[in-house]
Formats: structure tokens, C-alpha cells, sequence
């Protein structure tokens, strides 16, 4: 089979179809163009000078000597940028949520190694980094502050004067019977779980380049960057210029993983230098500054409590989150990204009517935290996930019936915090994946190795995944604003289609998917759609692409879009072909009549008459052929189950992952391709966070994984065959059916993980209270149960 | 993570690379396949005057079998590992280098870089320390010869002196009777080990003799377990009880650092552990 030629044999509806992936030959062929790849003439490289300490007073900055050095052509303190642009303030609407402001660069105080300080711009980053060598910082070191706890505790030394407490928000929930329900209930439940600091890595860094035209007084941005409209928007004030002003393109991007929907001091800098330069700069991150200076995510410590009756009915929860957020509060999203998501979705498929929870969002002196694939949602799903199998672990239940015992059923719910399921495949996905693994036949197989001194676990991890984002999904998950995409859609002169879209595809497929939908829509083949973003010029206005919401978003603005495009069409066939539109059928580039197949005409020759026909398209319709239209879904959640299956070396502590079976259900699925592609990856990262992606901070706030030698993620060699099998439970309220997929293996691998590695060292009586597990401490793990 | 600027020399013989180094002395550093040194150049913690790049010296890329195996310095870790003659003749060699990081790190690195650059963890050194290998070095005055035992020094310290160059390994060919094995825990395949353990013998009517057991990452240079040696001498591997005390012996007298990665404790009891399986594998896997 050769990829480069286009698919032949078309299927009778290319949704739902495994239909190749179009954006795949650039890349195989080496033909991407990444920021890294991008040279303008006359471009100048920039590096960072980056603070050695968590937590100081700026006593002087001498720029001098590097200033002086050959091939430096500027070097700018925060005192300059200071007067360049404004600081980048995050805030929500909520009352309880406090603003936290990040400099361009740090004028007064460092608050985290890594921290930018000043910037050298020179002929080459060679150049650049010479002059940052010789930049000397005069540092005085302050305390530094790396337990969230103690950060929150009376007297600590603060890291913002304007944030008291170093909380950037003390957020409660209760449905108002809570304590009631624990108060009645045979037994109540309490686990602390710490979940570990992890990082994004997409394998491109960040990286900005910008170009002044003095000309024109336009100024262009390339970011490797999840959201180029959103970008420009929230940028355009820091820079002091308007919209109409900027352009920005994000290139082919190599991943963002959430940590590239975030608007950065760099990509305000790097601009403003340009502007006051005149000449094109550039600044490609490099590893060290990416583990250290760009976001972190998801270490929230847990308390959970539930209660529970003797039977294994599930009657409250209670979660208390404290999300160890870093220096500063992520932009736009605030520090709350990963400690309120996790708290929202803390019933997750449980019917249970009672809930409370208390979030903080405390500021300590280490690198910022930002989304990362299921934020929030990820954390506390493993500290909820782990503690329903110790529950039933010490009710002496199977983990599996316990929580089908406390399932909701396949109808929509309102959870006890208003979060409005649109119906799933909860207990079936947990029947089918059981099935998949044969699990009776694995408990008997478990039994028969521990006999024989070998130890076997499983690990069930069924999931609600609060994806897709519109305004209503972000408000039920705590983050009230306008969420929503635009697309266009446009049937060129030739019959040839061009879609644009506000979200931005950077791995996900896009442009295949969308495609997709618009071709069967236009009754088109997918050849001739071209699915255009990543270009504030040339495609319309929209959010981006995050938290698993293109396929939704994007997806029904291109419905709506296409459907006006085709109501055109119909029209103009209906009236060539003197028939009514309605009974006029578009398939495959050509319009007929219902029926009577011969009575035909191509969709080319229609576009034809759309744009120079004259009087031949029917009376009153405009010429030209295209659409724009918004779309802001309800709430919709997909659902699945992660189960893993391992075995422990019960002398060494290490973990053989040996299966993981995945059964997902993200409504209507437009590529099968696709979503088991999403699957992969979001286990694969599951699998990182429950063994091995963690930030280390000393106790000085030194980082100790500040290199990919010592900050660890899977590998090709880590991650196991992931086995995934559908149900398709469409969403009866999003245009389409479609539910936002791809954060789900992330949230619920680690669970599925760590829990089949407690059952593993059942024996040992083992509860796991920490992620990532090491080697160590599953060692440890046997050694107390021996005790 | 970009250098800082340096001079580059590309000497093609030893003899003159040793001539650089003795006139450069401290300022220079050699470059073999510099999978540990470039990295440490692109993050300026090695900022060396002058580069000599030993990549063209075709002596150093010289692997026989001629009374005992040699391995030049310059001789690629992936070439080393499927070598025919590295596997029929000490396939723990092999064996040992499966675990160094990745088949592209493999297809840069050397084994005398590997080797020069002493990491407490990393498995060639090991290796040959259990193999009793030898280190030609060379530098102005000539060849001079080094027994493992005597090559490591400390973390990234070795015997070579600044103006030598590490020019070959040699390791005698094993008898018959010989038995070796390497295994190692990582947190990843491909890492630097947590422990590794690598073991070689002579099996002599069940008994086994001229035991040499050492162990990475459990000290600032790889180490032999003098007392589980002494004790396994004249004993019969295949019992494990004995293996589990030559394990516990091994394990007994360290006392490792800890890091994010396992604490010290981990690594002295892994290390127990890893002894027994490498003595077994050694004598089971016959
Ligand atoms: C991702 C990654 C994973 C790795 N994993 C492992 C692993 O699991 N186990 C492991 O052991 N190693 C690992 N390494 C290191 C790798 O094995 C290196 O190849 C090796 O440590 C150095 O060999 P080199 O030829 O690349 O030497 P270089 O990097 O060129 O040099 C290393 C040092 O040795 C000196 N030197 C080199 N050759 C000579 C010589 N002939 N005489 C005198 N001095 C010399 C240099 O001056 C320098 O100081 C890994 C490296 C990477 C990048």
C-alpha cells in the first residue's frame, strides 16, 4: 500500500470510517516545519538568563561585560521590559479566586529557579548563551517555600504581598448534607493521596519567533502554541497593539499535551524585542528551560473520605485539595487548573448525592503548573480510584462490583454538583473490559502464581472524562467564561472545499477528521476538503485546540457551516436539475435526484454556477458558496475503562506492565483511527505518571529532575500493547453525537496502574498513598507488609 | 544548552592525538562518541579550550581475538555488541551492553569512552572490572597497562591522566570452565542502572573458583565484593542457599548514596538480590 495516493475505495460515510490520516505524508516525508525550522533574514536568536535560586532578592543586574561582547546586540533586564509591556495577570471570574500577576521579566524577586531575569539577544543562540554566561545577578536568598502546607500555614514568608496566605483561591463545595451522611454511615473511608509533579514534555519545546514591519506597523508571531487566535487575542494588550495589528501562525507543532494552551512571558517578550529591534528574533526553548520555566502540573495532595454503608453502597464524598501550584498562576487558566478540576470531578460515574470539598490553590517556589491532559481530573481520579479498591479490600467486595454496585446508570445525570452527564456506557464499558481480560480467569491465574511466589495484579479504572469545553463544560468543571469555535466553510469555484477552523491541529489529526465531517456533509470526497488554522489570517477566530474539544467544537461549527454551504447547493441542483432540493442527494461529487441516479450533475459544474452563473442559480441566492457559524455545545462527557494487568518482582520492586485493555466511548466516533491513536497516547502518559514522570524539588527549591536523565517518562519500551475497543453511546445533545475524547487514558491509566500493583502486593496488605511508584517504594510497600 | 566555543583538532594516530594532549594538557578534552561528553558541553558544565576528536584514528578502532579479546577505545558500543567475536568469545560483554541506553546512543558511544568516563553506573566498567580487564593507555612516554581494579578511581576518575589517552581493553579469553553473567535494575530500560551486578567464575567439579562479583552504582566507582568472592571460593553456585549468602555478603559492606531515583538502602538490598540472580543465571544458564 502506498500512503500518497489518495483513498480509492471510498466508504459509504467517511464518519466513522478508519480513514488514513492526510497530515501523515508531510511528516513522514521530513517535510513538517517546526518554529525551530523557521529563519527570516537578518534574524537574531535569544537566550534567557535564568535565576539558580527559588526564592531571592534581585540586589543588581550587570549587563555590562555582555553587552560588550562580540555578536550581542542587546540585553534587556525586567526594568526595561517593564516599560516595554504589561505584566500578565491571571484571574477568573469567581469571587474566591485572587489575581496573580507575572512580570515579563523578574524586576524585584525571583520566585523560582528557572525564572527568566533578563534576556541576550545575539547573532546566534551560540552568541546569546555566551552573553547570558556573562549577565551577573546579584542574588539575595529568601526562604523558600516547597510543601503546599506549610506554604499555607501562619507566618510563612509570603511570594506575592498581594496574595495572603499564598492562596491564590480557598474554593468550597457542599451539597449540604455531608456530614449527616458521615455521621450515619457504617463506615467511613479515609485515604491521603499524594499525587506526583509532572510535566507535559511535548517532544517540541516552546519556542516564538517574531518580525516587526516598520512598514506596515504589523507584527507577526510564530509560536508553537495550542491556540493562535486565542494567543493573539490575550496577547494584543501586553504588547500595546491591536488585533488588527498582529498576525499569528503557530507552525507544525510537536505536541502540547495542555502545556501550549497557555499564554507566556516569552510570547510577549520576544515580540516586544522584535518591535524595539527591528530585526526578526527567535527563541527555541531548550530542554532544561522547559523542565524548569514552563509549566508543571498536577501535583495536588488529597484527602478523600467516603462514606460508606456495610454493604458497599457509596453515601458521601469529601475531598480536600490542596494543589501545589508553583510561583505563579498559570495564564490564563489560573493555578486552579489542576486542584478545582480535580475536585469537580470528584463523583465521577458514582451515584452519590452527597459531596463537599474544599480546594486551595497554594503558591510555592517552584515552576508555575499548568494543563497537562487531564488536569486536575488525572490526580484525583487516582486518589479517588485507589481508595474505592482499598475500600473494597477491606469490605472483602471484589473492586469491580463495588463500583458497578455504586454505578449510575447508561441515562443522562445530573451529578450532586450539577454537572450534566449526557448518558453513557458506565456499566457496560466495565462488563465489556472484563470480558476482554477474562477476568475470572485471571483471578484464578493470580492464585495459582502466588502459590508459586509470583504476583499478579489487576487494576480497574473506569472514567467520565470532562472533555470538550464549551461554556457550559468549563463552568461545570469551575471555569466560568465564553468557550466556543467558528468555523467556515467554503465550496471553492471548482467544487473543491475549503474548511477553517479556529481550533488549531497540532498531532491530533485534524485535518483529516474535520475533513471528514465536512465531505460527507457536502457530499464531497475527502480529497478535495482542506481543513485550514493555525493562521490568524487565514482561518476564522476561535479557542483553540484543548481539552479534547476540536472534534465537538470544531466539529459542529463545521456542521452548521456545511449545512448552509449545502442548503446552497441543493438549491442550485434542485434548480439545473428541475427537481425539488429536498429531493436532491449529494454524494461523492455529484448531485442527483433521489432515485433516479442518471439525473445527475457534479458538484464542480454547481460551484460553477454558485460563482458565475448569473442568472442561472436560482433567483434571490447570492453568488459565492460559504458559511460562517459558531458552535457552544452543552455539557458532554465521554466514558471508558483502563485495566492493567502487571506483575511485581516482589525482590526488586520493579513492575512489569504486562496488558492494558481499554474500552472507550466517546459518542459518535469520526475516525476509530484516530481515537485508538488518542487512547494510545493518553495511556501512554497515564502510564508516566503512575511510574515515573515526577519533578523533584530539594528542600531548598533546588529542582533535582532538571534534565530528561533524571525527569523520566515512558518510552516505547515502557508502554505495553494498549488494546482498545469501542462502544458508541452518541451524545443526544451535541450536534453530531460526538463526546471530546483523548484525556481519558491519562485520567485513568494511573489508577488502573497503581491499582493493579496494590492488588499485585495484596499479601502485603500494600496501600498505595503516592504516585509515581518507584521500584523503591514497592520494595518498601512489601517490606512494612512482611513487618 | 548550546556550547561554549571551543578549538577542534582531528588527530588520525594516536601518537598524534597524544601529542595534542601534551600540549594542551588540561585545556583539552578528547571527544570520542560524546554521548555523555557533549551533553555535558551543551549544558557548560564541561566548557574545554580545545576539542580532540579521536574519531578518525583508525588504530583505535581495531577488535580481535588474539591471545584474549581487545577492544580499541574508539570501537563503537553497538559494534562491540554484534561483534561475532564479542559474543562467542565473552558474550557477558555483550550481554552488559544491551542495557547501555539506546541503540542510537550505542551507534555513537564508545567503549573506551564509556570506559574513560567512569560512571559509577554504568555497565561496561563493571563488566570489566568482573572480567579482570586490562586498560591500555597511552600517552608520551608510551603504553603503559592498567588492571580494573586499579582504573577506577572515583566518580568520572580514572587512572588516565590528563595528557593520556585510553587507547584499548583487553580481557582474556575465558576457559571452559568459565561462567559469567550481568543483570541490572533500571527505573527504564536503557537508564543508568539503580544497581547492576555482573559476575564471573570458574566452575570446577561444582565448585567455584576465582570469583569476581562487582556491582554498579552502589558506590563512587564500580566495586568487587571481596567478601562474597572469599566466601563462594571452593562452594557450589548451584545451591542457593549459598548464592543467597554470597548475596547478602556483596551487599553487606556498602553503604550507597541515595538520589531521586531509590534510596541508598534500595540499592544495597537490590544489590543482594541481583548477586544471587547473576550467580544463578551464571551457573544455570550453562
Ligand atoms: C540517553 C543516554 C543514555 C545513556 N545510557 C547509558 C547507560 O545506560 N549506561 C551507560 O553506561 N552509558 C549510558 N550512556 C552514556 C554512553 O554510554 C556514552 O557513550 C559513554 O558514557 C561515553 O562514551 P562516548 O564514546 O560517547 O564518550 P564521550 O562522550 O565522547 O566522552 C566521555 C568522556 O570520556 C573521555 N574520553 C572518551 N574517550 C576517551 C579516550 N579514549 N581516552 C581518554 N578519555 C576519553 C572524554 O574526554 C569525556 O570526558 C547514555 C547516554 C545517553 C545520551
Amino acid at each position: 500500500m502506498t500512503v500518497t495516493e489518495p483513498l480509492t475505495v471510498r466508504p459509504p460515510q467517511y464518519v466513522g470510517a478508519r480513514v488514513l490520516r492526510v497530515e501523515d505524508n508531510k511528516y513522514l516525508m521530513g517535510r513538517g516545519r517546526y518554529l525551530d525550522d523557521l529563519a527570516l533574514p537578518g534574524m537574531l536568536q535569544a537566550a534567557f538568563v535564568r535565576s539558580p535560586h527559588a526564592h531571592a532578592r534581585i540586589a543588581s543586574i550587570d549587563i555590562s561585560a555582555a553587552k560588550a561582547l562580540k555578536g550581542v546586540v542587546e540585553v534587556l533586564t525586567g526594568a526595561e521590559l517593564a516599560k516595554m509591556g504589561t505584566p500578565l495577570v491571571a484571574d477568573l471570574q469567581r469571587e474566591e479566586v485572587l489575581p496573580v500577576g507575572k512580570e515579563l521579566l523578574a524586576t524585584d524577586k525571583v520566585r523560582h529557579v528557572g525564572e527568566a531575569v533578563a534576556i541576550v539577544i545575539a547573532e546566534s543562540r551560540y552568541l546569546a548563551e555566551d552573553g547570558a554566561q556573562l549577565v551577573s545577578v546579584e542574588y539575595e536568598p529568601l526562604p523558600a517555600l516547597v510543601d503546599p502546607e506549610q506554604a499555607l500555614s501562619h507566618g510563612a514568608v509570603l511570594l506575592h504581598d498581594d496574595v495572603p496566605g499564598n492562596n491564590v483561591a480557598h474554593i468550597e463545595f457542599d451539597s449540604g448534607g455531608v456530614e449527616e451522611a458521615f455521621a450515619k454511615a457504617d463506615r467511613v473511608f479515609t485515604k491521603r493521596f499524594h499525587a506526583g509533579r509532572q510535566h507535559a514534555a511535548p517532544l517540541e519545546t516552546r519556542g516564538v519567533m517574531a518580525d516587526y514591519n516598520p512598514g506596515t506597523g504589523h507584527l507577526t508571531i510564530w509560536s508553537s502554541t495550542q491556540l493562535p487566535h486565542f494567543l493573539r487575542t490575550l496577547i494584543a494588550p501586553h504588547l500595546q497593539m491591536s488585533e488588527r495589528h498582529l498576525t499569528v501562525i503557530a507552525p507544525d507543532v510537536g505536541g502540547g499535551f495542555g502545556l501550549k494552551c497557555h499564554v507566556f512571558v516569552e510570547e510577549a517578550i520576544i515580540p516586544l524585542v522584535a518591535k524595539r529591534l527591528r530585526r526578526p528574533v527567535k527563541w527555541v526553548e531548550d530542554r532544561v528551560e522547559n523542565l524548569a520555566a514552563s509549566g508543571h502540573a498536577k501535583e495536588i495532595v488529597m484527602d478523600i473520605d467516603i462514606a460508606v454503608t456495610n454493604d458497599g453502597r457509596f453515601l458521601a464524598f469529601r475531598g480536600r485539595y490542596i494543589g501545589d501550584c508553583g510561583a505563579y498562576s498559570g495564564y490564563p487558566w489560573t493555578a486552579l487548573i489542576d486542584p478545582l478540576a480535580a475536585a469537580n470531578l470528584l463523583p465521577s460515574l458514582y451515584d452519590v448525592r452527597e459531596m463537599s470539598f474544599q480546594v486551595d490553590a497554594v503558591l510555592t517556589n517552584k515552576c508555575q503548573t499548568t494543563a497537562y491532559r487531564g488536569p486536575g481530573m488525572a490526580p484525583g481520579h487516582l486518589a479517588r480510584e485507589t481508595l474505592i479498591d482499598d475500600i473494597a479490600h477491606e469490605l472483602g467486595m471484589d473492586p469491580v462490583e463495588l463500583r458497578i454496585k455504586n454505578c449510575i446508570g447508561p441515562e443522562p445525570y445530573v451529578t450532586v454538583n450539577n454537572m450534566r452527564f449526557d448518558g453513557g456506557s458506565y456499566v457496560e464499558s466495565i462488563r465489556k473490559a472484563q470480558e476482554l481480560v477474562d477476568y475470572d480467569r485471571f483471578r484464578e491465574a493470580q492464585a495459582a502464581a502466588r502459590a508459586e511466589g509470583r504476583y499478579l495484579g489487576i487494576g480497574f479504572s473506569p472514567f467520565v472524562e470532562a472533555g470538550t469545553w464549551g461554556s457550559e463544560g468549563a463552568k461545570a468543571l469551575g471555569f466560568p467564561a465564553e468557550f466556543y469555535d467558528t468555523a467556515s466553510v467554503t465550496v471553492e469555484p471548482d467544487g473543491t472545499v475549503t474548511v477553517t477552523t479556529g481550533t488549531f491541529n497540532h498531532g491530533q489529526g485534524h485535518h483529516t477528521s474535520l475533513a471528514q465531517l465536512a465531505a460527507d456533509r457536502l457530499g464531497v470526497r475527502i480529497e478535495n476538503v482542506r481543513v485550514v488554522d493555525g493562521d490568524t489570517s487565514k482561518a476564522v477566530w476561535g479557542a483553540g485546540t484543548y481539552a479534547s474539544r476540536s472534534a465537538v467544537v470544531a466539529g459542529g461549527s463545521i456542521l452548521y457551516a456545511a449545512t448552509e454551504v449545502r442548503n446552497k447547493l441543493l438549491a442550485l441542483a434542485g434548480s439545473l436539475l428541475e427537481a425539488s432540493p429536498d429531493d436532491i442527494e449529494l454524494y461523492d461529487g455529484q448531485a442527483s435526484i433521489k432515485g433516479v441516479p442518471e439525473k445527475s450533475l457534479p458538484i464542480a459544474q454547481l460551484a460553477g454556477v454558485g460563482y458565475f452563473g448569473g442568472a442561472l442559480r436560482p433567483e434571490g441566492q447570492e453568488p459565492t458558496l460559504s458559511a460562517t457559524r459558531y458552535y457552544d455545545p452543552p455539557q458532554t462527557y465521554s466514558n471508558g475503562v483502563v485495566v492493567a494487568i502487571v506483575e511485581v518482582d516482589a525482590e526488586t520492586g520493579r513492575v512489569d506492565l504486562q496488558r492494558v485493555v481499554a474500552v472507550e466511548d466517546c459518542g459518535t466516533m469520526l475516525n476509530p483511527l484516530i481515537v485508538e491513536g488518542q487512547v494510545h497516547g493518553a495511556v501512554a502518559q497515564g502510564i508516566g505518571a503512575a511510574l515515573y514522570e515526577s519533578l523533584e524539588y530539594d528542600e531548598s527549591g533546588q529542582l533535582l529532575s532538571g534534565t530528561l536523565m533524571d525527569f523520566l517518562y515512558p518510552s516505547s519500551t515502557e508502554v505495553p500493547t494498549i488494546e482498545v475497543s469501542h462502544i458508541v453511546t452518541p451524545s443526544p445533545v451535541t450536534e453530531g453525537g460526538m463526546k471530546g475524547m483523548a484525556e481519558g487514558g491519562t485520567i485513568a491509566a494511573p489508577a488502573a496502574v497503581i491499582n493493579a500493583i496494590a492488588d499485585a502486593l495484596t499479601p502485603f496488605g500494600a496501600v498505595i498513598r503516592h504516585a509515581p511508584v518507584r521500584p523503591a517504594d514497592v520494595l518498601a510497600l512489601i517490606e512494612a507488609g512482611r513487618a | 544548552m548550546k556550547p561554549a566555543s571551543f578549538k577542534y583538532a582531528c588527530p588520525t594516530s594516536v601518537q598524534e592525538a597524544v601529542g595534542l594532549l601534551q600540549h594542551f594538557g588540561d585545556d583539552a578534552k578528547v571527544l570520542a562518541g560524546g554521548q555523555s561528553l557533549v551533553p555535558m558541553m551543551n549544558g557548560r558544565l564541561a566548557q574545554p579550550d580545545v576539542l580532540i576528536d579521536i574519531n578518525q584514528i583508525a588504530e583505535l578502532r581495531v577488535l580481535e581475538v588474539n591471545g584474549g579479546l581487545r577492544i580499541g577505545a574508539g570501537v563503537r558500543q553497538r559494534t562491540a555488541l554484534e561483534s561475532p567475536d564479542v559474543q562467542r568469545v565473552v558474550p557477558v560483554i555483550a550481554e552488559a551492553l544491551r542495557h547501555v541506553g539506546h541503540v542510537g546512543i550505542r551507534a555513537r558511544g564508545t567503549v573506551g569512552g564509556s570506559i574513560a568516563h567512569a560512571d559509577p553506573a554504568a555497565e561496561l566498567p563493571t563488566i570489566m572490572l568482573a572480567l579482570d580487564a586490562t586498560m591500555t593507555v597511552t600517552g608520551a612516554g608510551g603504553q603503559r597497562t592498567v588492571p580494573a581494579e586499579e582504573f577506577f578511581r572515583g566518580v568520572f576518575t580514572t587512572a588516565v591522566e590528563y595528557d593520556e589517552l585510553l587507547t584499548g581493553v583487553h580481557v582474556a579469553v575465558p576457559g571452559p570452565a568459565s561462567r559469567s553473567a550481568f543483570v541490572e535494575v533500571s527505573r527504564r530500560r536503557g537508564d543508568f542502572a539503580l544497581v547492576g551486578a555482573a559476575v564471573s567464575l570458574e566452575l570446577i567439579d561444582g565448585a567455584a573458583r576465582r570469583v569476581r562479583i562487582a556491582l554498579s552504582g552502589v558506590a563512587d566507582r564500580p566495586v568487587l565484593a571481596h567478601r562474597a568472592q572469599e566466601f563462594l571460593e571452593g562452594r557450589d553456585p548451584h545451591d542457593p542457599v549459598v548464592r543467597e549468602e554470597a548475596g547478602r555478603l556483596a551487599a553487606a559492606d556498602l553503604d550507597p548514596a541515595s538520589d531521586i531515583h531509590a534510596p541508598g538502602s534500595y540499592r544495597k538490598k537490590v544489590s543482594a538480590v541481583l548477586v544471587k540472580r547473576a550467580l544463578s543465571n551464571a551457573v544455570n544458564g550453562e
